[in-house]
């Protein structure tokens, strides 16, 4: 799925041959060759959108498009399997293109990583491009990378969720939109990260040891959420973008257009996501109040001024209401054990609806990015980046007298990030990056509530130096990077004795952290990445002062002032290769020791309350340690038919008490078949791909019963389908996808999912999506 | 170059607060919502007064509860009103009249683990539902039992032997679920 055939390009040359030819006797004519075989490819279609005509290529790679004006063409390059490409072409004379496409359909994921602006890293690491994204366009950004081995997702019914790799999630593993730490409120498993993918360019998970270059807390692994850079294109360009889901009766629409003005050296582009579903439904009945609604904006302006600088200025606003089962919403302990025998859940409904009622969250999120990169030589570059973030979360409880509308939380967090970076190119295989980092964030509860608020007061600030610095051998890359950080916070919280008072505290915290990493290739084929690195993490306001009802999970939680940063090592090792282009394959195998691991400890202690007896869990420190495999193979049976299969495995264990560590994803195995039809053709279907898939997940047996309210879930089964065809209409090219999820509708639970309290899983879902590019 | 990029963020964030490394001073909520207290009163045909009642003034953490529990007659019929308090506020917020006020979302129930002893509702909702802040008790025999009171808010009443006064298919949130000991001699 995410491995798609993809069309590495590079336009390689195009010189002219004859300086002075007729004006509409220009020949535009070249070569289709494969990237790593160096091979013709034949029957791949150049196509001039202008003109609507072109050529096929010949069983040598050739073409030859004959009595062409000159004038400006786009030209559309495509072939079986491959993400279609465009380029622009200003025709003046005949010329003569090279194209080396990377025909090997079904990759491995390194590949995709080779796009520009992207720095190198040897940590393992995995992409989702734009077609990928857009085929997926019904899903949220924890959703939509499930399918990569080592990903998954921590749900709180299906239109929240947060993505968790390796086993590490929320404050332990840092998101980075475009190119800046999102800052947003992560204190709860029901926080998802506040992002339209849709506006991305490119996803890409690092299932790394460290973010030395980065700011904010992770304990090894990144998500780095990329946009497009604007195309050099001087006219205005665009795609929409539709999509239909059968559960939740869903609709989609995301739209950008885009132009760069030569003449200005500007570029601008805008993007915008409106998306609304209703009730989810499971095998067996709606699930209530789980539909959403998303409307988002993003605008992007680039400028060059003269050869050396480039400016660019992003503002982003994210803007979603989420409804959250209505039988999920529990009072005490006696409701929850309630609402676990039940076999449907309190308040189902014989009917589907639209309407989000409490309980429901409402979150936005806007940033405004600005960027200068400096070329101070052509192999020295200097960056400046300033970004400022306003997220806003409120969270609506079911409440007496109306107070339904009044939210029961409700947080602004404001933050103001600055960067000086500085890269240099030495030669000889030698790279050095180094960089100035500042945050500060302001986090205030919006007085409204008239409940106490369970996340105090604060402001942050955090300095960060990091320096990376890397050698390239003939075979072998190595890289060494530290950061140091050190944070100062601020906190007023509210007593919880009464007479309420406020309180202050402070801390102080200042981290060292270091990576290292080698890439060796073994053989022409096979290659080794091994990374060790040392991380940091401080802990969080709501593990050191919460104190308090969490209602959803029907406890109460007690933060403990006194923790310590959390300190990790991990390792990471991985093989990949292939054998004669038929056989790829990847192994990746980690482990991670995290001492002072911050945890809620059940203590024994039950608490009488007015609501009845609540079990007590305290933040508490341990060693735990996480270890997991990540292989992904792929045979190419046939030119047209690929199996692909995925394996992940993961154990997480507290050292200190020889237990289970909990929430930890269990292990899954994932399998595809596709099959491609060849047809090639001008104005017909293109690139037909038909795949079937099926995922099984394993019941999660490493934990003990006294770890959770209820079992774990039992292992399910999952299969899937999808169709899609790519088709050149005029001056758009469509792209088209059909594609079912749990067609079986397969009744099941996930362990990951907090909705399977109180429900089943989502049903059949059939999604119907058409994009189109012009 | 580190204290320039300081100054930078200082002087975006100064725009909206004196000192950008204080926390803004939170707002010590009015927390009209939480009720600190339960009484249950039942008084006798004679006229004699019996108190249950359960405090936690300083909510969920902090100070034990404070539970007053009762002794009642046998052989006699007693009249029982559940009061709901917000002790916080001063005066004390009577949570009742909001109960009853939303009568149809929310409904009392009453559990005693000695079968012998049973109450009636005796109020009802503007659907006809009972509402259960009014009740009647007639104890006869000797027994202690436990007493638990749940105040459920959004209970299905429609469901089956709730309006009766069985909480088991009742759903709902609760709001309130207190227990006391009780003697009848």
């Amino acid at each position: 799925m995410l491995n798609k055939g993809f069309l590495i390009f590079s336009f390689v040359l195009a010189f002219s041959l004859l300086g002075n030819a007729q004006n509409c006797r220009l020949n535009i004519s070249g070569q289709l060759l494969d990237l790593t075989t160096q091979e013709p490819i034949a029957y791949g279609t150049v196509f001039i959108k202008e003109l609507k005509s072109g050529a096929v290529s010949d069983s040598l790679g050739k073409f030859t498009i004959k009595g062409v004006c000159a004038d400006n063409y786009h030209l559309v390059i495509s072939h079986i399997g491959c993400e279609s490409l465009e380029m622009y072409l200003d025709l003046k004379r005949d010329t003569l293109l090279q194209f080396s496409l990377d025909h090997n359909h079904h990759h491995l994921h390194e590949v995709s990583i080779t796009a520009e602006h992207k720095d190198p890293t040897i940590q393992e690491s995995q992409s989702l491009s734009k077609q990928d994204l857009t085929q997926r366009s019904d899903k949220n950004l924890s959703t939509m990378l499930e399918g990569i081995s080592g990903v998954s997702a921590i749900k709180n019914g299906s239109g929240i969720a947060k993505p968790v790799v390796h086993g590490l999630y929320g404050n332990r593993l840092a998101i980075i939109n475009n190119s800046v730490a999102q800052s947003g409120q992560q204190w709860g498993v029901d926080h998802s990260p506040e992002i339209d993918p849709l506006s991305a360019n490119e996803i890409t998970v690092i299932k790394g040891v460290g973010a030395i270059e980065y700011q904010g807390n992770s304990l090894g692994s990144v998500i780095l959420v990329a946009p497009s850079t604007i195309e050099k294109e001087p006219h205005v360009h665009g795609s929409g973008n539709y999509f239909f889901e059968s559960n939740g009766l869903g609709n989609g629409l995301h739209v950008e257009l885009q132009q760069y003005k030569l003449n200005w050296n500007l570029g601008w582009k805008v993007a915008a996501t409106v998306k609304k579903s209703g009730d989810n439904r499971s095998p067996n009945y709606y699930l209530k109040n789980t539909g959403g609604e998303e409307a988002n904006v993003a605008l992007q302006f680039e400028k060059s001024v003269g050869k050396r600088l480039i400016l660019d200025a992003h503002f982003t606003s994210f803007n979603a209401a989420l409804g959250v089962l209505r039988g999920g919403h529990v009072g005490n302990l006696t409701d929850l054990e309630t609402a676990f025998n039940r076999e449907e859940p309190f308040y189902t409904q014989e009917e589907f609806s639209y309407s989000i009622e409490a309980p429901r969250q409402q979150v936005n999120h806007h940033m405004a990015k600005l960027h200068a990169l400096y070329f101070i030589a052509p192999n020295q570059r200097l960056e400046f980046t300033y970004a400022a973030q306003l997220n806003q979360r409120k969270e609506f409880d079911v409440r007496r007298s109306g107070r339904s509308d009044i939210p029961a939380l409700s947080l602004d967090q404001v933050s103001n990030f600055g960067e000086l970076k500085y890269a240099n190119d030495f030669g000889k295989g030698w790279e050095l990056k180094t960089g100035l980092q500042v945050n500060h964030t302001n986090n205030e509860n919006v007085p409204e509530t008239n409940i106490l608020p369970l996340i105090p007061n604060y402001v942050s600030i955090e300095y960060g130096v990091f320096g990376l610095i890397a050698k390239k051998w003939e075979k072998t890359t190595l890289e060494l990077g530290a950061r140091y950080d050190s944070e100062t916070r601020n906190v007023a919280a509210i007593s919880t004795s009464v007479p309420r008072s406020v309180v202050a505290f402070s801390e102080m915290y200042s981290n060292l952290s270091a990576m290292s990493g080698v890439k060796r290739q073994l053989t022409k084929n096979w290659k080794l990445l091994g990374n060790v690195g040392f991380a940091n993490r401080n802990p969080e306001v709501n593990e050191l002062y919460s104190n308090g009802l969490h209602q959803g999970v029907s406890g109460i939680e007690e933060g403990e002032i006194n923790l310590r940063p959390e300190q990790s090592l991990k390792g990471t090792l991985s093989l990949k290769g292939k054998v004669k282009n038929k056989l790829f394959f990847e192994a990746l195998g980690y482990y991670q020791a995290i001492e002072d691991y911050i945890f809620l400890n059940p203590s024994n202690e039950v608490r009488l309350t007015i609501r009845g007896a609540f079990p007590v869990f305290k933040y508490e420190q341990t060693n735990a340690s996480i270890y997991g495999l990540d292989v992904s193979t792929i045979y190419q049976m046939t030119n047209h038919l690929a199996a692909k299969v995925q394996y992940s495995f993961i154990q997480g264990d507290d050292r200190s008490q020889g237990i289970p560590l909990i929430f930890m994803p269990a292990n899954s195995l994932y399998g595809e078949l596709t099959y491609d039809i060849e047809n090639i053709g001008l104005g017909k279907f293109e690139n037909i791909e038909l795949q079937m898939n099926n995922r099984y997940v394993f019941e999660q047996t490493h934990l003990l019963t006294s770890q959770d309210f209820v079992a774990p879930p039992e292992a399910y089964n999952l299969l899937g389908a999808k169709v899609s065809a790519e088709r050149q209409l005029g001056k758009f090219r469509l792209s088209l996808y059909l594609r079912g999820e749990n067609i079986l509708n397969t009744v099941y639970r996930d362990y990951l999912n907090r909705q399977r309290y109180f429900a089943d899983d989502l049903g059949i879902n059939v999604i119907v999506g058409i994009n189109a590019k012009f | 170059m580190r204290l320039l990029l300081l100054s930078f963020v200082l002087v975006f964030v100064s725009c909206k607060k004196d000192d950008p490394l204080v926390p803004t001073v939170p707002t010590i909520p009015n927390e009209e919502e939480v009720i600190t207290t339960v009484n249950y009163t039942l008084t006798a045909t004679n006229g004699d007064v019996v108190l249950f009642s359960f405090k936690d003034v300083d909510g969920d953490g902090g100070n034990a509860p404070v539970i007053v529990n009762g002794e009642l007659d046998t052989n006699t019929t007693y009249t029982g009103v559940v009061e709901l308090l917000n002790e916080t506020v001063s005066p004390a917020d009577n949570i009742t009249e909001e109960v009853k006020e939303e009568g149809d979302e929310h409904q009392v129930f009453y559990q005693f683990s000695n079968a012998d002893l049973s109450t009636t509702y005796t109020d009802t909702d503007a659907n006809g539902k009972p509402i259960g802040v009014a009740t009647q008790l007639i104890t006869k025999g000797t027994t202690s039992s436990t007493l638990t009171i749940t105040l459920r808010h959004t209970p299905d009443k429609s469901a089956t032997g709730v309006a009766d006064g069985a909480i088991a298919n009742a759903g709902g949130e609760t709001d309130i679920e207190v227990t006391f000991n009780l003697d009848v001699k």
